[in-house]
């Protein structure tokens, strides 16, 4: 029991020290600008066919399985305003970092970890590169970029899914519909959504790159860094989520 | 930089770029509806109660949107100001002597504030103006409104019974029309009679129309008869004739309109009509001398027909006409 | 098989350890051990597996800290360098890790160019080209240089992880079990790759290994690591003239077959 706790704070102090170096490493030079390009396309760009799938039929989806209970009050004109409330507000965000946690935390964390037991990282480090700054600095700051990147194409797409399940049954015209989708939300919904995607992203390369970093040695090691930024990152963005719904509340 | 590298550059800004659009898209599409990116310039009204209306609501003139609530604030003990920002462009159409009311964009609707009225000398809104709140039409005052309606009808209909009473004893005039079935008899009998003198004037105009015709196109007995001068003479009594005929008749409609203008004198308001039984008397004889006259007239129609003159064209248009039904007869057989 | 004379000068020690200690918890791997690496010579330390050999090596590279002693490499003290320094200092150091350690998301031209690329960035493309090609050439694998980690054998794999490390020219060579887990005749091959890296780039080893047909064809002098300590040093010949049972165990483990 002492030894667990133990072992909790010293993950702690570890996850402390994790991040303390991935700002100071931030800020200092040299900067992998090229890495992290390649990382962007690595995260943003090979996620974009299957978060944009996703998006699509969120929105389509929800659209069709709200209509039903708005029907019951003759409200189906609302619909356009309860998607686009629930798509910017909540979904968008929230769909794009779960799906990214998913994709994004199995490949980084698997990546990683894999690296780290052939010793790939020590052959960096040997060979005169510095590894963190190369590999975690490079992967956190292309989630950082990417997932936000990714939750606008999400709203975007989500919206469209909407719009098409909604004009399957009504005839609504596309520009009334964007009216009515922009009449509900303010621009504190769309920063609110990006600050949301922000802290999303940097949680997603954070936990991956740390699970992957720190892994233990052998094979077991990287099923089980996979595993855990996986289960790991989708948890912490759930936390987040509700402590940032609290400070909005608040702010508002 | 290697080629791969390049391409993957390109990729990824081309993802940011689009990503990125995306959400400016969004703002400048907000932006444009919340219209923050339009001139504006804030007036304000007040009123004694809000009745929930929020900052960042609506704000219509004649059902478009104008501006929006900015701010919301007590101003004293009666009145809570609220503070809106219009757009400049619609400015120009809303007048300083405007007024503001409570309404809702929907049944269950978010509050908004609706501007109305405003007199076309007036001259235009400017920044800061304060514009006059009325009450919002809301159900009490409509029920008001209702009640002294029904109040209105109750008396009507009282009159209205006062009057069908009189109608049925057979006072006034209209009582006499409605209960004296000899005037009626006479009343309809001179009808039948201007009907009657109507049609045969009808019929001589629309032959006149044809004579005329003839005349204008230069051939048949008729043009021949009107190119010679002694014919033309005779045609010419006839016609002064004719004209004598229409202008007795234009007599007899100068009479009924006097007579009609009587009835419509506001003089006799319609009480004095009631009351006055002499007046019945005097429609009576005037509907008598409308019977004689229209006679009159009849026969001057009947004379106008049997003038030398104009059997002969009379009898060729009987001809004509039998003509005209043979050949349809025919047609239609064929 | 005997391996040829090199040149040797025994005044001149480029890496000397000094009462060096380290433990990880309760499993001391090194207790107060000294060692020198002259320069020109090929040191193979000889152990059981799990006895801290790597240890031995991630502490001179820097990779690790040691808990007490002092550890100089090329007449600079690795124990307080700073960073930027000690990155410098690496690249005089080249590794071969055991499993190789090729980045697998590169080809192997990447690979061999990832080095050069990071570290000397004012180099033509031609000029990496070359290089590339060169020391591809020195092992022998011209043919794989477009094809991916993962299609190469494990005695490929080695020698292209030796040939990325030569890319820098190191003065000091680390090879971590360069014989493990290969067949016999890829053994020998890597011996005389490490031999023949030894005469031309004229490098200074330490070549860990529990493989005794490698520690005798590459050796110049042979120290064995036992408990945390080096027991023994001296030729392979004399290495083994001893009635040390854990020396003789080891020996007869080797040549059983």
């Amino acid at each position: 029991m002492l030894n667990k706790l133990r072992s909790f704070f010293t993950e702690f102090a570890n996850i402390h020290r994790f991040l303390l170096r991935f700002w100071r490493e931030l800020v200092t030079p040299p900067y992998e600008f090229k890495e992290i390009i390649r990382q962007c396309f690595e995260i943003g760009w090979k996620s974009l066919p299957l978060i944009s799938v996703t998006g699509f039929i969120v929105g389509f989806v929800f659209t069709k399985q709200s209509r039903p209970s708005l029907e019951e009050f003759g409200a189906t004109s609302w619909l356009p305003s309860l998607i686009s409330i629930a798509i910017v507000r909540a979904l968008a965000p929230l769909v794009t970092a779960l799906i990214a946690s998913g994709k994004i935390g199995s490949q980084v964390g698997a990546e990683l970890s894999s690296m780290n037991v052939t010793e790939q990282i020590d052959a960096m480090e040997v060979s005169g590169t510095n590894p963190f700054k190369f590999l975690i600095v490079s992967r956190i700051i292309a989630t950082t970029i990417s997932i936000p990147i990714l939750t606008f194409y999400v709203a975007g797409i989500g919206l469209l899914g909407g719009y098409l399940s909604l004009a399957s049954k009504d005839d609504l015209s596309f520009l009334s519909f964007f009216t009515q989708v922009f009449e509900t939300i303010g621009y504190q919904d769309l920063w609110a959504m990006v600050f949301r995607a922000v802290v999303f992203g940097f949680t997603i390369g954070a936990v991956s790159c740390y699970c992957g970093y720190y892994s233990s040695k052998g094979t077991e090691g990287v099923g089980k860094a996979a595993n855990a930024a996986v289960v790991a990152s989708m948890f912490l963005v759930f936390i987040e989520e509700i402590i940032i719904v609290q400070i909005l509340a608040i702010i508002n | 930089m290697s080629k791969a590298e390049n391409k993957r550059a390109v990729i990824v800004g081309l993802f940011v770029f689009i990503g990125l659009a995306i959400l400016i898209a969004g703002i400048f599409i907000l932006g444009s509806q919340q219209k923050k990116f339009t001139k504006t310039f804030e007036i304000t009204t007040s009123f004694p109660d809000v009745a929930g209306l929020k900052v960042g609501s609506n704000v219509w003139f004649s059902g478009v949107k104008v501006g929006i609530i900015k701010n919301i604030h007590f101003k004293n003990l009666q009145d809570v100001e609220v503070v809106m920002t219009i757009e400049e462009k619609s400015a120009e159409y809303i007048r300083k002597d405007a007024i503001t009311k409570l309404g809702s964009d929907g049944l269950i609707g978010n509050k908004i504030i609706v501007i109305s009225g405003g007199s076309q000398n007036a001259p235009s809104i400017e920044a800061n103006d304060f514009l006059r709140s009325a009450k919002a039409a809301d159900m009490e005052a409509m029920m008001e409104t209702l009640q002294l309606n029904n109040q209105n009808l109750a008396k009507i209909t009282t009159d209205f019974v006062e009057i069908s009473r009189g109608l049925v004893e057979g006072r006034g005039v209209v009582g006499s029309l409605l209960t004296d079935t000899a005037l009626v008899s006479s009343l309809q009998q001179s009808l039948r009679s201007i009907s009657q003198v109507m049609a045969s004037a009808n019929t001589a105009t629309s032959n006149l129309v044809l004579l005329t015709d003839k005349l204008n196109s230069k051939k048949g007995l008729v043009h021949d008869l009107a190119t010679d001068t002694a014919v033309f003479a005779s045609l010419r009594s006839s016609a002064a004739q004719l004209q004598g005929v229409s202008q007795t008749a234009n007599a007899l409609m100068t009479n009924l309109n006097a007579a009609s203008n009587k009835l419509n004198n506001k003089d006799n308001a319609i009480g004095t009509l009631i009351n006055d039984p002499t007046v019945g008397n005097e429609l009576r004889e005037v509907v008598r001398n409308l019977n004689t006259s229209t006679a009159k007239l009849d026969q001057n129609m009947e004379a106008l027909q049997s003038n030398f003159l104009l059997r002969g064209f009379f009898k060729k248009k009987e001809k004509e006409t039998k003509k005209a039904n043979q050949q349809a007869l025919k047609d239609s057989i064929q | 098989m005997e391996k040829a004379k090199t040149h040797i000068d025994y005044q001149d020690a480029v890496i000397t350890l000094r009462g060096v200690s380290k433990s990880f918890g309760e499993n001391h791997v090194l207790k107060n051990v000294d060692l020198d690496l002259y320069r020109g010579e090929n040191l193979v330390v000889l152990g059981r597996s799990g006895t801290g050999k790597s240890v031995l090596i991630k502490l001179i590279a820097g990779l690790l800290k040691p808990d007490n002693g002092t550890i100089d490499v090329l007449g600079i003290s690795v124990n307080d360098l700073r960073d930027h320094d000690l990155m410098k200092l690496r690249l005089k150091i080249g590794f071969s890790f055991q499993n190789s350690a090729l980045y697998d998301s590169m080809t192997v031209r990447e690979n061999l160019e990832f080095p050069l690329i990071r570290n000397k960035r004012n180099l033509t493309r031609t000029e990496i080209n070359k290089e590339v090609e060169d020391v591809l050439e020195g092992v022998g694998l011209s043919q794989a240089i477009n094809q991916m980690p993962s299609e190469l054998s494990g005695g490929q794999r080695k020698r292209i992880g030796i040939a990325r490390t030569l890319i820098l020219r190191p003065d000091i060579m680390m090879y971590d079990e360069p014989t493990a887990g290969l067949d016999p005749i890829t053994c020998l091959d890597i011996n005389s790759l490490i031999n023949e890296v030894q005469l031309r780039y004229k490098t200074s080893s330490i070549i860990i290994t529990h493989d005794l047909a490698c520690a005798r064809s590459v050796g110049d002098r042979i120290v064995m690591l036992l408990d945390g300590k080096f027991e023994r040093q001296g030729s392979f010949k004399e290495i083994f003239e001893t009635n040390d049972a854990r020396v003789k165990a080891f020996y007869d483990y080797n040549f059983i077959v």
